[in-house]
């Protein structure tokens, strides 16, 4: 018997439910995405994440690599592979959730980037009518262009949009300062209430979130032709396992 | 900076419009075609629209015959105006249920069908994983067509139809049965036959096309399916009213003889899909199925989804693999 489907919308609340990361003492738990590459390409694969993170194309400067034979999870890296965990942009969402700020996600897709600035979403799949989460099937799509944004400033990214009830714009403003006071850098964009963010339309009322994928930087790994297998929203993992990418 | 379109629905409905012909559109008619949707528009109003779209590269003059899209237009309309975008796909595939005339009780009529383009030095090998998909009786409708003679197949390609399954949800119109096409997925089904979902997407909630997404992302196994019994392959759901279940019953089991295959148990019934209480789940197998088994073999094929109709005998004959 095949268990009821669950919809990526309601994955992601499961999720935010058990995040228990508080930014400002950097403890508890995160949600991470996995990605495996071929150990070969370590190297190059760090240099591209340091890369990605210098062009604000990253949701964060922590990361976990494995080894073959290492456990994440529950998971055992297979021989010759790395795995590579890094922040999955929902952790926001979840944040935002437990500051009390009425927050819904809608959707993930590509976006479309010239002159270095967000223009607007040029694919979506809302989350509420998917069960895989939409960065992981997009990224097969071959329609992203990250390594061309990273070079000169324009090209296609992963990133998703949530909304939030204008009432809490204040708070969420607070919130959103106070992570990138700590590095949380993947913000693409906020709008204004009743405005459509990046082409993306909004409830009644709300205001829209855009962010970067949390996967980009593995996506960009891919466009350079190094094989590299991403699962999204892929658990929860304590930031104090995750090192730095200053490390490496 | 590049340009785009970024809040007149007008510009993009013409780009779509463009995107479906395959001649050049004149002012004139373009206004005509505009009106058709809802969009009234004087042709000195039209010429303005395509005058700016001719400055930003989406459209350009052939003599007077009048306009075409350029690449870039091409992208354009894939790319502008998402939220417009979002159940697009689906609203042309409910055009074909409405225009496809297939009546199961006498197999005759028109079904709605997907035209798929092949490199021609891969045409015999793309056929013969068509043929593995239709022997097992994993297609929608287990035959195909090819065609050659066609304005939309790209030089050095062959085209080949397979039946769509929005022919099903025409077929339950016209018997007076509202279907709402839901979810394109991917259905796993073992060696005796049981089935169910591992993954759906919602028609109306992606601009992206569903049953391409979970081929190119290496999400079925058509050919372990074809070839042990035991894979994964695509299938969409429509909801009708449960009130409507012994007349649906009867006309599967019409299409069933026509030639048409379901999932388990005729494809009625709850699978592991999300319940309503008052609604009944209809799962058709996709007609993708057949060039999902070619593009895990490695070919490169295009395909676009719901193409047109075409008479059932037409396609039905064509392979005789039934």
């Amino acid at each position: 018997m095949h268990a009821p489907l669950k919809f990526t919308n309601h994955r992601i609340e499961e999720y935010a439910l058990k995040v228990t990361y508080r930014p400002e003492d950097d403890t508890g738990k995160i949600i991470y995405n996995l990605s495996l590459i071929e150990s070969r390409d370590l190297e190059f694969a760090l240099s591209v994440m340091k890369e990605a993170h210098k062009r604000g194309i990253t949701i964060s400067d922590r990361l976990l690599v494995t080894g073959p034979g290492g456990q994440v999870g529950g998971y055992t890296v297979p021989d010759g592979r790395h795995g590579i965990c890094t922040m999955c942009s929902i952790t926001l969402d979840a944040l935002l959730l437990q500051r009390g700020i009425p927050a819904s996600p809608i959707g993930g897709g590509i976006v479309e980037v010239d002159g270095r600035v967000a223009q607007r979403f040029t694919s979506m799949i809302l989350y509420r009518d998917t069960t895989l989460d939409p960065l992981e099937v997009l990224i097969s799509q071959e329609a992203t262009s990250i390594l061309d944004v990273m070079r000169r400033g324009k090209g296609n990214i992963l990133a998703n949009i949530r909304e939030c009830h204008m009432e809490a714009e204040q708070l969420l403003g607070t919130v959103l300062d106070e992570l990138s006071a700590i590095g949380f850098s993947g913000i693409l964009d906020v709008g204004a209430p009743n405005v459509p963010l990046l082409g993306v339309p909004v409830s009644p009322q709300y205001i829209g979130v855009a962010m970067v994928g949390g996967t980009n930087a593995m996506a960009a790994v891919r466009e350079a032709g190094r094989p590299v297998v991403t699962r999204a929203l892929k658990g929860l993992i304590d930031i104090r396992e995750m090192d730095y990418l200053d490390d490496y | 900076m590049t340009p785009s379109i970024r809040s007149e629905r007008k510009y993009l409905e013409i780009l779509r419009i463009l995107a479906e012909s395959h001649e050049p559109l004149g002012a004139k008619r373009l206004s005509e075609k505009m009106a058709e949707r809802g969009f009234v528009l004087s042709d000195r109003a039209v010429q303005y629209y395509l005058q700016y779209l001719d400055e930003m590269g989406f459209t350009e003059k052939v003599g007077n015959r009048g306009r075409l899209l350029t690449e870039a237009g091409i992208a354009e309309s894939e790319s502008a105006l998402v939220d417009q975008r979002l159940g697009f796909i689906i609203s042309r595939l409910e055009q074909l249920a409405f225009r496809s005339t297939f009546d199961p009780s006498t197999a005759t009529g028109s079904v709605a069908y997907n035209l798929s383009f092949v490199r021609e030095e891969d045409l015999q090998a793309v056929t013969a994983a068509f043929d593995e998909v239709a022997a097992a009786g994993y297609g929608f409708l287990n035959a195909y067509r090819i065609v050659d003679a066609d304005p939309r197949i790209p030089d050095g390609h062959a085209g080949i139809m397979t039946a769509c399954s929005v022919t099903l949800d025409g077929v339950l119109q016209k018997m007076g049965i509202p279907t709402r096409l839901e979810y394109a997925g991917r259905i796993a089904v073992d060696e005796h036959g049981a089935a169910g979902f591992l993954d759906l997407i919602g028609y109306r909630g992606t601009s992206v096309d569903p049953l391409h997404l979970f081929i190119s992302a290496g999400l079925t196994s058509i050919n372990r399916l074809v070839t042990t019994r035991a894979g994964v392959a695509l299938a969409n759901v429509r909801a009708v009213p449960a009130a409507a279940r012994y007349r649906v019953e009867v006309t599967v089991g019409l299409m069933e003889e026509c030639g048409f295959t379901f999932p388990a148990g005729g494809g009625i019934g709850e699978f592991n899909l999300p319940k309503h209480p008052y609604r009944l789940s209809v799962v058709a197998l996709s007609g993708m199925n057949m060039v999902g088994n070619a593009i895990e073999k490695g070919y490169t094929i295009k395909t676009e989804i719901g193409a047109g109709t075409v008479p059932f005998e037409k396609i039905a004959d064509a392979t005789g693999s039934r």
